[in-house]
């Protein structure tokens, strides 16, 4: 492995650099995520009672915040980056790093996971919204105690696609000054034609997507009481297990 | 008492709008298991969904005990709302909650203390025979324990009025059974104004006191279930009431009447007395019974022969024998 392997990269390795890079793709993914959610959650709530048929409709609010929404998105996230900037600069005073970084990332997810919530939101029956109506629910609790609940495996689901995506933004944020991974798979290994850093980097990169999307699936099924009763799976995975045994 | 005051609602379409219901006047009594038939298109989810707003009516009033729903601002609307139980064709439960949750979950809503909420779930899982299941999740469940579970929710407030939109319709016939049974149970021992939207006659014919049949967005006619059963006036209940009658009769030719036997002289001879006493030949088109509220009610339809004789002595005797008919039409 030391004959084939770069010097750059057993470098990289020994002072820890790969290990700081992974860590700073982790932090960057998940703190990025975490304020999505804190903006796109409610975003998404709010699109979905001011629908035309929903809650509370608002169709003007509804127009105005899809259309900002679908802008936002628009953006390819290299351009978005260099474009808002200056926004990092006016929000935490600096235009590089690891946070200015986050700034960015957020701004490109908040809409992201907007729809996301959005559309796992619309998931919910409208039977059970209207019976939760019926019993003389304020439209508050209703967002509290049937939609975010009731779409709860949903939610997970799209929070751990969300969260994958913000992995992939934050390795292009290498390129304009964030830390990570990214930064490392083109500082030292595309700049320097070190084939074997990007590879190690990508593999890095597949084990924690890999984590995420893992855990998470697991999570939505461990939440999402719908899927109790898989009789028939059961009985296959006993019948296998029997052959294994005779 | 339910009161709907010439009700409208009509929709917004792209080709115009759509007429859902039109000058709809009812009066729910206390204590009544009111029926509201008509066939698929009649309108008959929008009015039951105007009694509760969760359909707003375009003109007219809903009057909840004297209260008009329009009139009332959103808060009193939702005090109101507790007062009025709903269960729905598809249950709608919360699928992420389990079956003591889901019946806890109006009590949350109305900020009950959590251990009060749970003795009265546990009291309403027992009055619908599901203690057992009180951990259970909706997808444990079959569509009547479903029903069930729906029903225990709809109670949890003790409403006054409860609202049951083709509640048995996704069932099975012995579960529809037990559900109809359960309501019945409800409306005597706990006084509950029950009011049964649904397709089937037999429903109505199980379990309601009054009925209003409704036609193209109309109340083509209401009343006791007992008189609208053995005379409908209007051609939809003649065709909910005696679906075959009209295909049998339609295309026979002559003089017909429609016999009604009501309780007692159901059982009574009356057409070999017909034959035997009158010396009328009669040609019987149609004779169904039905048990309306533990009674037995009976339609037939006859031929008359066509000599004038023959029938004016057949009409006399009916009459003297006090059985009730109808000429029917050809």
């Amino acid at each position: 492995m030391n004959l084939l392997a770069s010097t750059i990269l057993q470098q990289l390795f020994e002072q820890n650099t790969i290990l700081l890079g992974v860590w700073e793709t982790v932090y960057m993914t998940a703190l990025s995520t975490a304020f999505a959610y804190l903006f796109g959650l409610p975003l998404g709530i709010v699109l979905v009672l001011t629908e035309r048929d929903g809650l509370h409709p608002v169709p003007w609010l509804n127009k105005t915040l899809g259309f900002i929404v679908n802008a936002f998105r628009s953006f390819p996230f290299v351009i978005l980056m260099v474009a808002f900037l200056p926004v990092s600069k006016a929000l935490i005073g600096t235009r590089s790093g690891n946070g200015a970084m986050i700034v960015m990332l957020v701004i490109a997810a908040t809409p992201y996971v907007a729809r996301m919530v959005e559309s796992s939101m619309k998931e919910v029956d409208r039977g059970v919204v209207e019976a939760a109506r019926s019993m003389g629910a304020s439209t508050f609790q209703i967002v509290r105690k049937v939609y975010l609940p009731e779409a709860r495996p949903s939610l997970v689901v799209g929070a751990v696609i969300s969260t994958i995506t913000v992995l992939g933004y934050s390795a292009m944020a290498g390129e304009i000054g964030g830390g990570g991974l990214g930064k490392i798979a083109i500082a030292y290994g595309y700049q320097r034609f070190k084939d074997d850093v990007i590879w190690v980097c990508v593999a890095f990169t597949a084990v924690i997507v890999e984590l995420i999307q893992e855990g998470g699936m697991l999570l939505a099924r461990r939440l999402d009481h719908r899927l109790r009763q898989r009789p028939k799976k059961s009985r296959k995975t006993k019948k296998i297990i029997c052959k294994e045994n005779g | 008492m339910i009161r709907l005051v010439h009700l409208n609602k009509s929709y917004p379409s792209p080709s115009g709008s759509v007429v859902a219901l039109e000058d709809v006047d009812l009066t729910i009594e206390d204590g009544a298991i009111y029926g509201i038939i008509g066939l698929s298109g009649a309108g008959k989810s929008t009015l039951v969904r105007c009694i509760n707003l969760l359909e707003t009516p375009t003109s007219g009033q809903v009057i909840v005990d004297g209260e008009d729903l329009t009139k009332v601002k959103t808060k009193r609307l939702h005090e109101i709302r507790r007062n009025i139980g709903m269960i729905f064709q598809s249950f709608n439960l919360l699928e992420q909650r389990t079956v003591e949750e889901n019946v806890r979950f109006p009590l949350e809503l109305a900020r009950f203390k959590r251990e009060e909420a749970r003795s009265r779930a546990e009291e309403l899982l027992s009055l619908v025979g599901l203690s057992e299941k009180a951990k259970a999740y909706p997808s444990q469940l079959s569509g009547g324990q479903k029903q069930r579970v729906a029903i225990a929710r709809a109670l949890a407030l003790r409403p006054k009025y409860l609202l049951c939109d083709e509640a048995t319709s996704a069932l099975d016939p012995s579960n529809t059974a037990s559900v109809l049974q359960l309501l019945k149970e409800i409306n005597r021992t706990l006084g509950v104004t029950v009011v049964v939207i649904t397709h089937e006659m037999r429903v109505v014919e199980s379990i309601c006191t009054d009925v209003a049949v409704l036609d193209n967005s109309r109340v083509a006619e209401s009343g006791r279930v007992a008189d609208v059963f053995s005379f409908p006036k209007s051609d939809i209940a003649k065709r909910l009431v005696l679906p075959d009658l009209i295909r049998t009769v339609e295309g026979a030719g002559g003089k017909k009447l429609r016999l009604v036997f009501r309780g007692e002289e159901a059982g009574a001879p009356v057409i070999s007395g017909l034959a035997l006493d009158c010396g009328v030949a009669v040609n019987i088109l149609y004779a169904d019974t039905k048990e309306i509220g533990g009674k037995t009610y009976g339609h037939m339809v006859i031929t008359l022969p066509a000599d004038g004789d023959g029938a004016q002595r057949a009409r006399a005797y009916l009459k003297q024998r006090n059985v009730v008919y109808e000429e029917e039409a050809s």
